[in-house]
């Protein structure tokens, strides 16, 4: 903004915006061509420690990718890695204003009244971007690029460290389920994909008549098979409405056929079972890891012990029953 | 001890979530107090439970120990079952229950993976021992604000 004078920040509130970067929200106000003019903007700043630690580049490119195609996302605006001026690297983003994110919201009127219209672009959406070609979208710039038939070893690779890294009990459920994932390895990925990491119900902002404006949170979002993805979003830990629709929104048949429709790729049973158990193993290497911060006293927000609390013991029973058993 | 902790806790974390958080004035503080609430919910309900749950579960691990040491093929780790098989919980502080607990799970996650290489029917029964004990272990864990 080269042009802008007299710049200043209203109105800034710390928000909840993911457990990994602190968010905030402001109002920038500026003067230019005589005139002052504002907009509503987030700040996402990279705390002292997180559920994750994740590269901010990686998730302000894949806004930038993403934004003015069919995925729809806020507005980048701008980048600082140097920590010198808010003590952190952080980065700029579009605020979109009245939105609703919560899961809790969203189970509830009026937003659950539209839970297919939600089901329908929710899934449809991650479609698009299990269709979409990194390499087009320049994402191999921020993203490492990783070979389809060892996509599944990377990531079990990086998730099991992070256990072995951060845990402070040991897990013997999710050690069991690491050797099977060793044991029965899933087939090459159909193509190498951007997948989001996060993606499920909690993580994009919609209206009040059920349209999804904005897909938040691509923190850790890497190369990789699209099937990860899918799985994440199936894990029975998100079933919010506790009915045993994923996602609190649809069906699993439903979620599955949309994606399959959405993406032009197929959910092959086997591969998606591969890619469901290992998605326990990495939300309770995510939980373990925010219990490990917390303990450690280099981030005390309490949403790190009550999700180590909660999620862990729910992704427990949700790798018990995706390894069938626990009914 | 009176009032009962856990009904303290309980009605704490009401104070908290209905009188404490409204009066914030940033979203943020707010949610984080409503947070904190749970917790105390969720703390009440481990009070309640945390050394019967432990001392249940230590029983279980060595009385699965003794169980399977038969069909143990490494005779080191025979030995190392066998032993903490005769063990027992003489203090019944929840950090001397936990730090046995962690113990225990650590020589379950070996045996496990131990004769899950194993080709033998007494490999299996072991096996599926361990698989019920781990699904009981989950449940004594699980809170009611669990979302699955």
């Amino acid at each position: 903004m080269p042009e802008a004078q007299d710049v200043r920040v209203e109105n800034l509130e710390r928000i909840f915006g993911g457990a990994s970067r602190e968010t905030y929200r402001f109002t920038l106000v500026w003067c230019a061509a005589g005139e002052t003019q504002s907009r509503p903007l987030i700040l996402r700043r990279d705390p002292p420690g997180s559920l994750i630690d994740t590269d901010r580049a990686v998730e302000f490119g894949a806004y930038q990718a993403f934004h003015g195609t069919g995925v729809p996302v806020p507005e980048p605006l701008w980048l600082e890695e140097d920590s010198s001026w808010l003590d952190h690297p952080f980065f700029v983003m579009e605020q979109l204003t009245g939105f609703e994110a919560s899961p809790q919201a969203l189970m509830a009127p009026p937003y659950s009244d539209h839970a297919d219209k939600l089901a329908q672009q929710k899934w449809a959406i991650l479609g698009e971007i299990s269709r979409a070609d990194p390499k087009q979208l320049g994402l191999e710039a921020v993203m490492e690029p990783v070979a389809v038939d060892v996509c599944w070893q990377r990531e079990l690779a990086h998730w099991e460290s992070e256990i072995d890294r951060a845990e402070l009990c040991p897990q013997p459920v999710i050690r069991a389920a690491i050797r099977w994932l060793r044991r029965t390895p899933p087939p090459p990925a159909q193509k190498l994909s951007v997948v989001h990491a996060d993606f499920r119900t909690g993580n994009f902002l919609c209206d009040s008549d059920g349209v999804i404006h904005a897909i938040l949170d691509w923190e850790m979002a890497h190369l990789g098979d699209p099937l990860e993805d899918l799985a994440w979003g199936l894990n029975p830990i998100w079933c919010w409405a506790k009915d045993g629709r994923v996602g609190g929104l649809a069906s699993r048949e439903d979620a599955i056929r949309i994606w399959e429709e959405a993406s032009g790729l197929r959910a092959e049973p086997d591969a998606l079972h591969w890619w469901e158990v290992f998605s326990s193993v990495k939300g309770q290497a995510i939980w373990v890891s925010g219990a490990q911060e917390f303990t450690a006293g280099k981030n005390q927000d309490p949403i790190l012990a009550l999700s180590a609390w909660l999620m862990g013991n729910s992704q427990d029973r949700a790798v018990l029953h995706a390894l069938g058993h626990l009914p | 001890m009176k009032p009962d902790p856990g009904h303290f806790l309980g009605v704490m974390a009401g104070h908290l979530m209905t009188r404490t958080a409204p009066a914030l004035p940033e979203a943020y503080e707010q949610s984080t107090v409503g947070i904190l609430g749970l917790m105390l919910i969720s703390v009440g309900e481990e009070f309640e439970r945390a050394a019967s749950r432990r001392v249940e579960e230590n029983r279980e691990l060595r009385r699965l120990f003794a169980e399977a040491a038969p069909a143990v093929e490494d005779a080191e780790l025979r030995a190392r079952l066998e032993a903490a098989a005769a063990g027992s919980d003489e203090d019944l502080a929840i950090s001397a229950l936990e730090a046995s607990n962690s113990v225990l799970r650590v020589l379950l996650i070996e045996l496990h993976a131990h004769v899950e290489e194993l080709d033998s029917d007494a490999a299996r029964g072991v096996e599926q021992a361990i698989w019920r004990e781990l699904v009981a272990s989950t449940e004594r864990r699980r809170l009611a604000m669990g979302p699955f």
